[in-house]
Order: structure tokens, then C-alpha cells, then sequence
């Protein structure tokens, strides 16, 4: 299986802070991999090295083959971000919106791969709208949309599904299920069951460190937990609970 | 190009938020109007000293609401997306620069449309003045997008309004600096805005007596450094904030 994310030793600090710290970690092509944490363990910063948005204080990342710090603007052209915050322009309407990001990325036939999405994601009843006036859950369904816009190998969801109704989220999680297999996947949540369902792999960051990693069934059995929710908490914690 | 197309929605999102057109066009336009109709016997308020003053008062909102915009873009996650795709720091400031002009060029135009109708003579240094204004305007797009990396959307209202008022006080649009003398007539010649409005109103009459050697080169100092800084600045912002 060729590896689609690697990073050597990839470290970030802040002034004295480190914010994450020396991690090594080899993510398959077409793998949904899960990053856990509880606030402050580092998985935004580690996505965000990732996604070329900040530098590495030390280490590397090589992305399908291409080293971080010689090919940015290529990896760049490769994969795509949906953020925490709906990322989308709040006065274009939903075509304007993705019609933008063929725009950023230079897709050659636009229109094809707009019309492919609309039909994918079924957005055909908001179109028109102002991306504003749209509810939380469409936002958030717009912006995995644009996302998708390069044809990414890989994707970074960030938080996806936070804030969400629990009808939404299943919506949302339809769609990120559909798209498993053919793009590489890098998810973080805060939602064990979502991790739980969706991801092939769970990697577990705590104080900046990556300390365990594994499928869900794996991590439950090395814990000797019930359920998921305790093997993450036993990880995060170092099984002080 | 990355750059037009990121102008293109800059300049969707500017035109339809009602309330900077309100500022940017409809206000000035107001005061052009309503000045004409007293007969106020001081110079600064003659149509062809008085619409110079009024674009560069619009400009002041092209400040104002270009701060909003980045600040607004910075504060959500949408630069955060763009920060991740190809586009390169200079498609975003061109890109903001550009989606400005057109706004610019509504503004000049009706500014002088309606200066016309009330009696401005109508002659080729309309379109110079137009020409020259625009190259102006790009000091206070600048400035705006250097206010606007600086400080949250909240805080780009409160400086914004600073500029505003800087324009109306220093640049001699209400009333001449040596009416008041002192330390208000050095602040006047230090700050840009009376140079400014010295060009514009130079450039409509064809007459440059006005013009002094430190207006140009003050005029050039802040046109320069405010580009390099709002540049420089934005870059910055644009990774702390990723942090």
C-alpha cells in the first residue's frame, strides 16, 4: 500500500511551547485517519503543518512522495482543507462560492466538476442563495463541497460536524463515508463515536505527542476498556482514569 | 488569473454589503449637494475646490470598509482555506487592491456627474483628476488592508473612523490649516491628506501653485511606505494567526 502522509520527527514550537512534538506517523492512500485529542494536544497545529498553512520548527512531511519544504505550491495544488469555522464567502451566493474555488485551484473545466458536486452533495435547492442565509448544517455541507472542488488526494476535515443537530451530522457523515476509499482523509473531532464509525485508523495526540495508534477494536483491546469513549480517555490521560 | 479572481469576489462581497455603498458614494455625494446649496463664502467650498475634497473623503471609506473586509476574511476561517490552496501573498494584496478600483472609478465619476450638473465646468482635466484620483485611491486601499491585518473587524470601525476624521480635519477639505496656526498646521503638512487633496485639486484646475515640493515628497513617503507596510503586515498576520 503506497503511504500518501509522512512525517519525520515534525515538531512545532511556540517561543518556550512545544506544541507538538516529534511526531512520527505514516498515513495509506485512501485511509480515513482519525486524530484525537483533548484540547491543547496539538491535532489543529499538526493539521495545519500538514495543510502547508504554518511551518515545521523541525522534522519533515512528505506528501505523496513530495517533501514539504521543497514542493509546497505542488502539495498545495493536491489536497484541501475544510476548516473548523464554515470557510465559505458569506455575501456570494452557493454557485459564486464554488465557482471562486474552481478559480483559486485553475480547474480547467469548471463547470463539469461544479455540476458534479451539486449533483454529489444535492445542493441544486440552494444554488442561488446567499451562503449566509444558509443553515449551520448546509454551511458546513457547502464547505466540505468546495473542498472538493481540486479533486484533492487528500483532505483535511476539521471538525466537521461541530455544532451540529444529530441529523445533520448523519448527513454529514453520509457524505464523508462516501468519499472514503478514494481520497486520503485526515479527520479530527472531538465526537469518540464519530471517529469511532467513520475512520479506518485512530491516531490519539496528548501534550503534543502522538501516543497511541490504532483501529478502534485495537486501541479498546490494548486499554482493556469497554467501549471506545474509555480507551480514549485511558490514552489521553496516560490511564490515570 | 488567482489574483482577478479573488478580485471579482472582493468586489461581490463590497457592493453587496448596502451599507458601504451607503458611505463610499451615497454620503459624499450628499455633502457635495448640500454645500452647494448655501452660499458659504469661503474658497474650500467652491465646486471645483469642494469636489476634490469630496473624493477624498470618499476615500476614507474606501479605507474604512477595504479594513473591514480583510479583517473580516482574516477573523473567519475563509483565509484559513485559501491559506491552504496555491494562491501567493501578492494574489491576495492585488487582489483586494483591484477589487477596489472599480468602486473607485463609480465614485469619481458620479462624484464629477453630479459636480458637472451643478455647474463644474467640464474640461479634459475631469479625466486626469479621475486618472490621478485613482492612482491616490491606492494609498488608502493600502492603508485599509494594513488596518485591517492589524485589528479585528470590531476595532477597524473605531481606526476607521479615525481616518475619516483625519480627512476631514487635516487635509483642509472643511477649512484652511493657517486658520488655526500652530501645532494643528505641522500635524496638517506631516499627515498625507493635505497633500493629497493639493495633487487632486492641482490636477482639475491645471494649476499647481498650490503644490509644494514637501507635498510630493511627504505625499510619496506614505504612498510607498504604506504599500511595503500593508504587505509586509498582512504577510505576517496572515501566519501569527495560523498559529
Amino acid at each position: 500500500m503506497m503511504i500518501a502522509i509522512e512525517t519525520k520527527k515534525l515538531t512545532k514550537k511556540f517561543k518556550d511551547k512545544v506544541a507538538v512534538n516529534e511526531i512520527d506517523l505514516k498515513i495509506k492512500q485512501g485511509e480515513l485517519f482519525a486524530l484525537l485529542g483533548v484540547n491543547g494536544a496539538g491535532k489543529t497545529t499538526t493539521i495545519k503543518m500538514l495543510s502547508g498553512l504554518i511551518l515545521p520548527t523541525s522534522g519533515d512531511i512528505i506528501i505523496e512522495n513530495m517533501n514539504m519544504k521543497k514542493n509546497i505550491l505542488k502539495i498545495k495544488e493536491i489536497l484541501n482543507v475544510s476548516p473548523q469555522e464554515t470557510a465559505i464567502a458569506p455575501n456570494l451566493t452557493v454557485k459564486e462560492n464554488l465557482e471562486f474555488m474552481a478559480g483559486v485551484y485553475q480547474i480547467k473545466d469548471k463547470d463539469k466538476k461544479i455540476n458534479e458536486l451539486i449533483k454529489q452533495f444535492k445542493l441544486d435547492e440552494i444554488l442561488t442563495k446567499r451562503a449566509k442565509t444558509l443553515s449551520g448544517g448546509w454551511q458546513r455541507k457547502v464547505s466540505i463541497a468546495i473542498s472538493l472542488i481540486n479533486d484533492p488526494k487528500i483532505l483535511f476535515l476539521d471538525e466537521p460536524t461541530l455544532g451540529l443537530d444529530v441529523i445533520a451530522r448523519k448527513e454529514l457523515w453520509k457524505v464523508i463515508e462516501g468519499l472514503k476509499g478514494k481520497i486520503t482523509i485526515i479527520l479530527t473531532t472531538h465526537y469518540m463515536e464519530e471517529a469511532e464509525s467513520l475512520s479506518d485508523r485512530i491516531g490519539v495526540m496528548a501534550n503534543g505527542g502522538l501516543v497511541d495508534i490504532g483501529t478502534s477494536k485495537e486501541l479498546i483491546k490494548k486499554t482493556k476498556t469497554k467501549n471506545f469513549e474509555d480507551a480514549f480517555v485511558s490514552i489521553a490521560t496516560g490511564g490515570e482514569r | 488569473m488567482r489574483m482577478i479572481n479573488f478580485a471579482k469576489r472582493n468586489f461581490k462581497e463590497l457592493i453587496r454589503d448596502p451599507l458601504s455603498l451607503v458611505f463610499e458614494i451615497v454620503l459624499p455625494l450628499f455633502l457635495l449637494f448640500i454645500f452647494q446649496q448655501f452660499d458659504i463664502p469661503a474658497d474650500n467650498y467652491k465646486l471645483e475646490n469642494f469636489t476634490p475634497s469630496i473624493i477624498l473623503f470618499g476615500f476614507s471609506f474606501i479605507t474604512l470598509f477595504t479594513a473591514t473586509l480583510v479583517a473580516k476574511d482574516r477573523t473567519s476561517s475563509f483565509l484559513i482555506r485559501l491559506g491552504t490552496s496555491p494562491m501567493k501573498p501578492s494574489d491576495y494584496i492585488l487582489g483586494y487592491i483591484l477589487s477596489l478600483l472599480p468602486i473607485v472609478l463609480i465614485q469619481n465619476v458620479l462624484f464629477f456627474l453630479v459636480a458637472v450638473i451643478m455647474g463644474l465646468e467640464f474640461s479634459v482635466s475631469i479625466i486626469l483628476t479621475i486618472l490621478v484620483s485613482m492612482v491616490i485611491s491606492i494609498f488608502f486601499i493600502s492603508l485599509g488592508i494594513l488596518i485591517g491585518s492589524l485589528v479585528s473587524e470590531k476595532g477597524t470601525g473605531g481606526l476607521g473612523s479615525i481616518v475619516v476624521q483625519l480627512v476631514c480635519f487635516t487635509s483642509g477639505m472643511y477649512f484652511p490649516k493657517d486658520s488655526i496656526g500652530g501645532v494643528f498646521e505641522i500635524i496638517c503638512e506631516i499627515l498625507p491628506f493635505e497633500a493629497c487633496l493639493n495633487i487632486i485639486q492641482g490636477t482639475l484646475h491645471n494649476d499647481f501653485s498650490n503644490l509644494t515640493p514637501a507635498d510630493i515628497v511627504v505625499f510619496l513617503i506614505y504612498f510607498i511606505a504604506i504599500i511595503l507596510l500593508s504587505i509586509i503586515v498582512f504577510k505576517k498576520r496572515m501566519i501569527s494567526d495560523n498559529k
